[in-house]
């Protein structure tokens, strides 16, 4: 900053050098005061993985690495006790899946639309929603999952189910039609073309329609035992993940820049096209780290799956049957954190900060990733 | 001018609440513990703050273990507990110098219950047992209808799982499919809306629910008291050293004692000790 | 491909990104709808006489003068009820044994629930527990007693191997020919007088303190401990992320130290929140002890970690946004760099800023598992400022997860807990408006 300098000179004619001097002290004092409070947020990152690594390691000390990440058995106060967290791993893993499930499509998706096909007004009305479904605090979508959507999965489980998928195949079966349809019709005769591809589109569609309702046939018969499972906390944590994936996408996708798009345009390619081929492979890994932003919100959750996960510390069988219940990483220390500090040496202690100290991992892993990958996105993007 | 204005009105106010710190902010009890013994420390809670409008009582209900921690941690006046401190719990609190004294207030029974369309009526010990392991899959062996049991545990943090440990597990591990809730009022509602659920919750829980006998003995006040019901505890409150009845905490305590607090404790559905 | 096909392809694609919105807004209303539709029954709702009673009793509001005529005419319509239990009772005594024993023990289920539906009978001892004095309080759940009054819920068991199937026997049958047997009729018909329901606007919901653990009364604690633990978190937050934000911005070069800085904080965005409660247990009062144990401040200073990155991402934008022009010109006329930060730079950045901090109370405001460990207990009484520093105090968030699935009475008081889920839920959005309005404001301003 040149001006300043300038000016610090002019100040240094004027004032006595003591003066100067206690000015000079003042500022770097002024400046140190400000670099220690900014390291707070360091000092509390030091702090927070001193804290929890200096009470899980102990429970390693105990009982080794090999039980806590192989074993599926959790029976922290069993006599003797048994501490295997795998089943309890894959819980958070799952949900955390079948969020992503949930939220990256629609997300992505949604974060297209918002940046490249809704006219400014209409964003203007989506952006307060999105914000909104990021506002809602988490034990009020824990409330909603507990008291009205599980009961409603266990007695109308088929019902929602085969709505869902209805809702989400039959334009998904209709436009594959389509576009099967044309690609058959490629090599024939121009003639001849719009009635095969009549034929086609319709055969294409009853064989659709016709195992669509056989599948809906199988999930109106099936019987959800309990509301609280993996796949009700799947779809809210969905929910829940869906903002952070919607703006951060929405940011990498603007970031792409107008001259990809009308360089695409001026190709003679359609929004479409543009978008597919062009800007989301641009954006792609800024989508990316979207996405892992939006799993590491389901994972570090705990209300919701507090509530509504059922806390069943077990694997699934098969292991993607979403409709069992499971137990995850954070309900398991947020329900067992009652048998705390006294017993000092403990295992059944310990072992809650062992699970505090994987999250955390996790959750720095995820992150040191997407900066990462937000980095290279962003340095290419200003490399041109 | 301002500068000085600034520094003296911080002067000031820093001075004004390390001197309001230090004095103290009326009375408080604070209660930690069992979710079991949660709605007669509410009761109590509510009782006394309506006789002396000075005293602040706050009710956390967040498991056995942590009414122990917190006694230890002299951070709670009085611990509830539904099971007994544990010789390591009382060996960490001579370490930290806290003298725990336990006092029973109440007796509970743990009822085991069913959906109340469920045929089932009575359990053994050992059905049950097998029920909790896993080895019992189905109500049909039982004698119920077609459907795959749902089993509901309470959180292993709880002392309603420990005294269930102790009572009905006998050294056998619960199946990993075993539902955890974190209290009893979460428990009998998913038993409630789930007819194929199996639950075990304190006495006063059972409304909405069919609470089955267990060994052909119905838990109920007298069965509790006399012994016949084989899953029943006394349910505890500690306190740090012997409380006298001139401090707000000894006169909470010993509420159970009176004949309010007798009818209290009935009221919440648990059984008061005779005399 | 046909350009048909690629138009139709592109018409599909746009359609589908609309479809993901409209879905995302769906989810939304099926989450704030029966948040909102019954919410709203917490503060509106039929009220019976036995709630003015417990106002007038336990809050000491209501013209007593009133009540007590409508007071008058209800107790002469309970009285047949009474008189007729009154005659059964003898009557009771008269009958032959199988019977008796068979009647008597229904007679107890009668009993009680009468009791829960009109009261204690005139003249019985009064309990200690308040939920015993009163009979229901709203018209709604006098319906669902009622219903326990007249019938008797019984299962059928008798296809073996099958579950059983509910049945309502009407108590009528069981009674008939005793002196009971008019009571039902005449409650039915009459529970209307019996009751005198009036619709009300509860508004005090919010400001009244709960009586017997939220089985009467309103969320006061609730809302005070939730206002406390979120400005609290802002006194902290806000200060330290402000001054980081500006030292970020103006006072560091760019080299490793802010890089492990800004990485640090990126890190403190990521880290779950149950481990910040963790971390707030064993660090603010197992390690520091700011207070003997569970506090309202240690719950704010965990809280306040928990925002800082929002806070100082926010605030950063807002300075960065400030067009340089302000501050060379404040600087070029001899401003020295402190004075140009709070006299041009702060006011220039304050609605960004602003946006960053309401956002983040939303945020505070609505975290459970910071305060778990550090601040929230089920019961307790509304604070006075200075108990903030010692004392734990029931929060809306906590309160909501424990009510709806420790409490005793989970089904009675449902009202209650979507009651706090909508004020909780209100509070954030009206903090998110805020932010939007403001928003729109700087919007504005930077257009004009």
């Amino acid at each position: 900053m040149p001006d300043s300098r300038i000016l610090n000179v002019s100040r240094d004619l004027v004032l006595s050098r003591r003066a100067s001097q206690i000015q000079r002290l003042t500022s770097l004092l002024g400046r140190s005061f400000l670099f220690m409070v900014t390291s707070v947020s360091v000092l509390a990152v030091l702090f927070i993985i001193i804290f929890i690594t200096r009470d899980a390691f102990p429970f390693f000390q105990i009982r080794g690495f090999r039980e806590f990440f192989t074993s599926t058995h959790w029976f922290p106060s069993g006599n003797p006790p048994e501490f295997g967290a795998l089943s309890i791993i894959t819980g958070s893993a799952l949900v955390a899946m079948g969020a992503a499930i949930v939220a990256v499509p629609l997300g992505v998706l949604a974060a297209v639309c918002l940046s490249d096909v809704l006219p400014f007004s209409l964003r203007q009305v989506a952006k307060p929603i999105i914000e909104i479904l990021a506002a809602i605090p988490s034990v009020a979508y824990g409330f909603f999952a507990l008291v009205i959507f599980a009961p409603a999965l266990q007695e109308h489980g088929g019902i929602i189910l085969t709505v869902c998928l209805w809702m989400l195949a039959l334009p998904a079966a209709l436009l594959a039609a389509t576009v099967i349809s044309d690609l058959v019709v490629a090599g024939i005769p121009t003639s001849r073309r719009p009635a095969m591809r009549g034929i086609c589109w319709l055969t294409l569609v009853g064989g659709a329609l016709f195992a669509l309702v056989q599948g809906s046939g199988h999930l109106l018969d099936l019987t959800i035992s309990s509301g609280t499972n993996a796949l009700n906390v799947s779809i809210i944590l969905g929910i829940m993940a869906l903002p952070t994936v919607v703006s951060v996408s929405e940011d990498a996708l603007q970031a792409v820049g107008r001259d990809l798009r009308e360089g695409s345009y001026a190709l003679g390619a359609t929004r479409a096209e543009t978008l597919v081929k062009t800007i989301i492979p641009a954006a792609a890994s800024g989508i990316a780290a979207a996405s892992i932003l939006g799993i590491m919100r389901a994972v570090g959750e705990t209300m919701v799956v507090w509530m509504a996960s059922g806390n069943a510390a077990q694997i699934p069988t098969p292991w993607y049957n979403l409709l069992q219940p499971v137990r995850t990483l954070t309900a398991t220390i947020a329900g067992d954190m009652g048998e705390a500090d006294h017993v000092l040496g403990s295992a059944r202690y310990h072992v809650l900060f062992a699970m505090a100290l994987s999250l955390l991992l996790f959750s720095f892993g995820s992150n040191f990733v997407s900066e990462h990958i937000g980095r290279k996105f962003r340095s290419r993007q200003a490399g041109g | 001018m301002n500068r000085k204005y600034t520094r003296f009105t911080a002067a000031i106010l820093g001075a004004g609440l390390t001197a309001v710190t230090a004095l103290a902010v009326g009375d408080k009890i604070v209660i930690d513990g069992s979710t079991t013994v949660g709605p007669i420390a509410k009761a109590f809670a509510e009782y006394y703050m309506g006789k002396n409008p000075s005293v602040n009582i706050s009710v956390s209900e967040s498991g056995s273990g942590n009414g122990a921690k917190s006694l230890v941690n002299n951070a709670c006046d009085v611990a509830t507990m539904s099971r007994p401190m544990k010789a390591k719990e009382k060996k960490a609190a001579e370490g930290a110098g806290i003298l725990p004294v336990e006092h029973i207030v109440a007796m509970d029974g743990i009822a085991v219950i069913v959906h109340p369309s469920n045929p089932v009526a009575d359990l053994t010990v050992d059905k049950l047992r097998a029920i909790y392991t896993g080895t019992v899959k189905n109500w049909k062996e039982l004698g119920g209808p077609d459907a795959d049991i749902v089993v509901i545990s309470r959180d292993t943090n709880s002392g309603t799982y420990e005294t269930f440990e102790t009572l009905v597990m006998k050294k056998e591990k619960m199946a990993g499919k075993t539902e955890y809730v974190g209290s009893n009022g979460a428990s009998r509602q998913r038993v409630t809306t789930t007819p194929a659920a199996i639950a075990y919750v304190g006495l006063a829980f059972t409304e909405g629910v069919k609470a089955i006998t267990v060994d052909q003995v119905v838990a109920n006040h007298e069965t509790v008291l006399n012994g016949k019901y084989v899953l029943a505890r006394p349910l505890y409150m500690y306190t740090n050293g012997r409380v006298s009845d001139t401090t707000h905490v000894g006169r909470f305590l010993n509420l159970y004692r009176t004949a309010e607090g007798r009818r209290m404790i009935e009221d919440v559905g648990y059984v008061p000790l005779k005399n | 491909m046909e350009l048909s096909t690629r138009k139709t392809l592109d018409r599909a694609f746009s359609g589908t990104g609309m479809f993901s919105i409209c879905l995302m807004t769906a989810s939304l209303l099926v989450i704030l709808l029966p948040v909102f539709a019954k919410g709203i029954k917490a503060f509106v709702f039929r009220e019976t006489i036995e709630n003015r009673k417990m106002i007038l009793e336990q809050f000491h509001r209501g013209d007593s003068a009133a009540l007590d005529i409508e007071w008058e005419s209800a107790r002469t319509a309970r009285q047949p009820v009474y008189d007729a239990m009154q005659a059964f009772r003898i009557e009771l005594d008269t009958l032959e044994g199988s019977r008796r024993r068979e009647l008597r023990s229904s007679f107890r289920e009668v009993e009680s629930a009468l009791q829960s539906l009109l009261g204690p009978e005139p003249g019985s001892t009064l309990s200690p527990l308040l939920r015993n004095r009163y009979g229901q309080t709203r018209w709604d759940r006098a319906q669902v007693k009622l219903q326990q009054v007249l019938f008797r819920e019984a299962w059928d068991y008798s296809r073996p191997g099958e579950a059983g199937t509910r049945q309502w026997i009407p108590r009528k049958q069981t009674f008939a020919g005793t002196r009971l047997e008019p009571m039902f009729d005449h409650l039915e018909t009459k529970l209307d007088s019996m009751l005198q329901p009036r619709w009300t606007f509860y508004w005090r919901f919010l400001s009244d303190d709960s009586r017997d653990s939220h089985l009467f009364g309103g969320i006061w604690p609730e809302v005070l401990g939730t206002l406390y633990l979120t400005i609290g978190a802002m006194l902290f937050a806000v200060p330290m992320g402000v001054i980081a934000a500006i030292y970020l911005t103006e006072y560091a070069r760019p080299g490793r130290v802010v890089q492990i800085l800004r990485t640090c904080i990126s890190t403190l965005a990521g880290v779950p929140s149950i481990v910040f409660g963790l971390f707030g247990l064993a660090f603010f009062i197992n390690t520091l002890q700011v207070s003997s144990s569970k506090s309202v401040l240690a719950g704010s200073m965990t809280l306040a970690l928990l925002i800082l990155p929002t806070i100082i991402r926010a605030s950063e934008e807002a300075i960065l946004a400030v067009p340089r022009t302000y501050k060379e010109a404040a600087l070029s006329l001899g401003s020295g760099t402190w004075n140009m930060i709070l006299t041009v730079l702060l006011p220039a950045a304050l609605p960004g800023i602003l946006t960053g901090i309401v956002i983040s109370m939303g945020r505070a405001a609505g975290e459970t598992a910071p305060i778990i460990f550090t601040a929230a207990v089920s019961v307790g009484k509304p604070l006075t400022l200075l108990q903030t520093l010692t004392q734990p105090t029931p929060a809306l968030p906590w309160n909501i997860y424990n009510l709806a699935t420790e409490h005793a009475a989970v089904e009675e008081i449902r009202h209650v807990q979507f009651g706090m889920v909508l004020t909780l839920v209100v509070m954030v959005l009206i903090l998110n408006a805020t932010a939007i309005a403001i928003r729109a404001r700087i919007a504005r301003r930077m257009k004009g």
